[in-house]
């Protein structure tokens, strides 16, 4: 007699899918996951879809217009800047150094700040509440601040930037690793697993990792949106990418004298950098609301 | 409380007592003379050697420390790398400038914000809710350095509402006292108020109103899911059911209990506001500190970083263990819920 198939699924869905599945219900949020997978398209293969190089100039397309005004050149699609560059060329090159290396740089820190909250969650001790007030203090510092801190003590640069981004990101995801293991200590699976006597290792491995990396993605997207911003807005201040350097925020700054003679030079790098900001907010958004959801059940 | 009060103050002591050492500490890592660095006084001045001396360069570590705290309460935090001017004096008068647009800002960002948040909560799920929504998520994401050059093209150049940029018209002669715009034309009584406030007034709308777009649409998303949760608690049905009207219930019931969670986020929001102050006043050339520490970094002023930081680490300080004191005075449950934890 065959044995009736009492489940419809082989195995319960782990927690991210489930979020997952949550996720895909909002069309906007799949839209903006299409957009960054778009940009981390063209910040890797940018090089090979661009006839000209980021600082080729042409002199004489002088501050073309986009192609489509009247005074436009097909050849330029986005038109050029004041030094004629081509606009669409320098956008193409600027996602890697505005959103590649931020994502790069958050996720070394992220690898780090989570290994090390894991350390400070499993080794006891460091319970007291004495460093957790203090990690909260340091957490009420913006980032911009802590990483003009670390730029005034290295001089200004897009490398020193990096690394200040960096550092700075790194005590965020200790906390937030350090906390959600917390919150999961007491609960009952946890000491299940315990009984059976398994390793610390596999512990934070098998047991906590699964049930906390929902957190996880969620302090990403929130870091990789400070990243990308904070980037950004140094290289807007003139402290972070120098002046050739087709990054977003300081094509911005270099815009700021043309801007009212020529808008697109202006408008440009920022509707980049905001429809790269809306997409990862949008989708960390939608991953909260899904683990909130998910959480209520 | 009391016991609360305490350990929210000796936080505060050693966190302050923590900066201040790393400002100490600045001096040294940074390239020159720590003299120089945390005095603003160059080696062939003549006066080095006394300076020196005064600030305990000739003994160890700790006395120099020791003499750096005592000439920080003297007021005393060395001169102006580039301008020979006093830190001390300069931080005040540019302190009181930030200090204006960022309360400005935080109130007018305060009331639409919360209004738009309760409104999305009211009906979860529907196009009011996701239109909200949709525009505080975009909102958020505007870089603000782009939506303040946009903001001054099309309102300032294009339409000519509002000046470009700066605190007031220079020909107005206003000497700064407290740095905030509006008191100084009360202190200064000048020949014709109504003009003085009416310039000062217009030069604030523009990077007041550009600084209040982000907090807002953050406090939207705060408001709103803080007020989710609390519309779904027993209490509010059983107001309902009492026969209070929808006005009554939000007002005495939800939005209080719903505050708790937004105030207890309010630190982010601080923090949010003080990092864009920063970026603004570059753009609008308000004489803050912000404008004023971001060119001592391209200028390598130490005296001006070390003061900067020191006074902008105390204010966020200060406000953490303000906020977390108020939070616990007005809701006794959260009082109730620390002493219990171990």
């Amino acid at each position: 007699m065959p044995r009736p198939n009492l489940y419809y699924e082989e195995r319960m869905p782990s927690p991210l899918q489930r979020v997952w599945l949550e996720f895909r219900r909002n069309a906007f949020a799949i839209g903006a996951l299409y957009i960054l997978i778009f940009i981390v398209f063209i910040s890797l293969f940018g090089p090979l879809l661009t006839p000209y190089g980021p600082n080729q100039q042409f002199i004489d397309a002088i501050s073309l217009p986009p192609a489509w005004s009247v005074n436009g050149d097909v050849r330029f699609l986005l038109g050029t800047d004041e030094l004629g560059r081509d606009m669409i060329t320098r956008l193409i090159y600027g996602a890697r150094y505005s959103f590649a290396l931020p994502l790069l740089v958050v996720i070394i820190s992220a690898l780090i700040g989570v290994t090390l909250g894991a350390v400070a969650a499993m080794t006891v001790g460091v319970k007291s509440s004495t460093l957790k007030h203090l990690l909260d203090v340091l957490m009420s510092i913006p980032s911009l601040l802590l990483a003009l801190v670390i730029i005034a003590l290295t001089g200004p640069g897009l490398g020193n930037a990096l690394l200040a981004i960096g550092l700075v990101m790194i005590p965020q995801f200790l906390h937030v690793t350090r906390n959600a293991i917390h919150d999961e200590r007491r609960k009952p699976y946890v000491t299940a697993s315990r009984l059976n006597g398994v390793s610390d290792y596999y512990l934070l491995t098998m047991v906590f990792f699964p049930n906390i990396v929902r957190v996880l993605v969620i302090q990403f997207t929130i870091g990789l949106s400070v990243a990308i911003f904070d980037i950004a807005a140094l290289g807007f201040l003139r402290l972070g990418a120098q002046a050739p350097t087709p990054e977003w925020g300081s094509m911005l700054a270099q815009s700021l004298e043309v801007a009212y003679v020529t808008p697109w030079v202006m408008a440009l790098p920022g509707l980049a950098l905001f429809i790269t900001l809306v997409s990862v907010n949008l989708v960390g958004e939608t991953l909260r609301q899904a683990i909130q959801k998910q959480l209520e059940q | 409380m009391t016991r609360y009060l305490l350990r929210q103050i000796t936080l505060l002591f050693f966190t302050l007592l923590a900066l201040s050492l790393f400002t100490f500490c600045l001096s040294y890592w940074f390239a020159g003379s720590a003299v120089t660095n945390s005095s603003g006084i160059f080696p062939d001045d003549p006066s080095y050697a006394a300076i020196a001396t005064a600030r305990g360069f000739d003994g160890g570590y700790f006395g120099q420390y020791i003499a750096y705290l005592r000439h920080l309460f003297a007021g005393d935090w060395g001169r102006s790398l580039l301008d020979g001017a006093p830190v001390f004096e300069q931080l005040i008068v540019r302190f009181g400038a930030s200090l204006e647009i960022m309360l400005l800002a935080l109130l007018v960002a305060w009331f639409p914000g919360v209004a738009f948040g309760v409104l999305a909560a009211l009906k979860p799920g529907r196009s009011v809710d996701n239109t909200i929504l949709g525009m505080s998520i975009s909102g958020y994401s505007i870089p603000v350095f782009w939506f303040a050059q946009l903001a001054i093209l099309l309102v300032a150049v294009q339409w000519g509402l509002t000046p470009i940029a700066g605190q007031i018209n220079p020909l107005f002669d206003i000497p700064a006292v407290t740095g905030s715009i509006l008191i100084d034309i009360a202190l200064a009584q000048p020949a014709n108020p109504q003009a003085a406030y009416y310039s000062a007034f217009m030069h604030m709308i523009l990077p007041v109103t550009v600084l209040a777009i982000m907090p807002m649409m953050l406090l939207i998303r705060l408001t709103r899911n803080s007020m989710l949760d609390v519309l779904n608690k027993n209490y509010i049905v059983s107001s309902y059911a009492k026969g209070m009207s929808t006005r009554r219930v939000l007002w005495s019931h939800a939005l209080p209990n719903a505050m708790q969670q937004v105030i207890r986020q309010l630190s982010n929001l601080i923090s949010l506001l003080i990092a864009n102050t920063f970026i603004l006043e570059v753009i609008f050339s308000w004489p803050g500190i912000g404008n004023w520490l971001v060119r001592s970094i391209y200028e390598r002023d130490y005296p001006v970083i070390q003061g900067g930081l020191l006074i902008i680490g105390s204010l966020i300080l200060v406000t953490h263990v303000l906020l977390n004191l108020f939070h616990a005075w007005r809701y006794p449950q959260v009082r109730k819920d620390l002493y219990a934890a171990p």
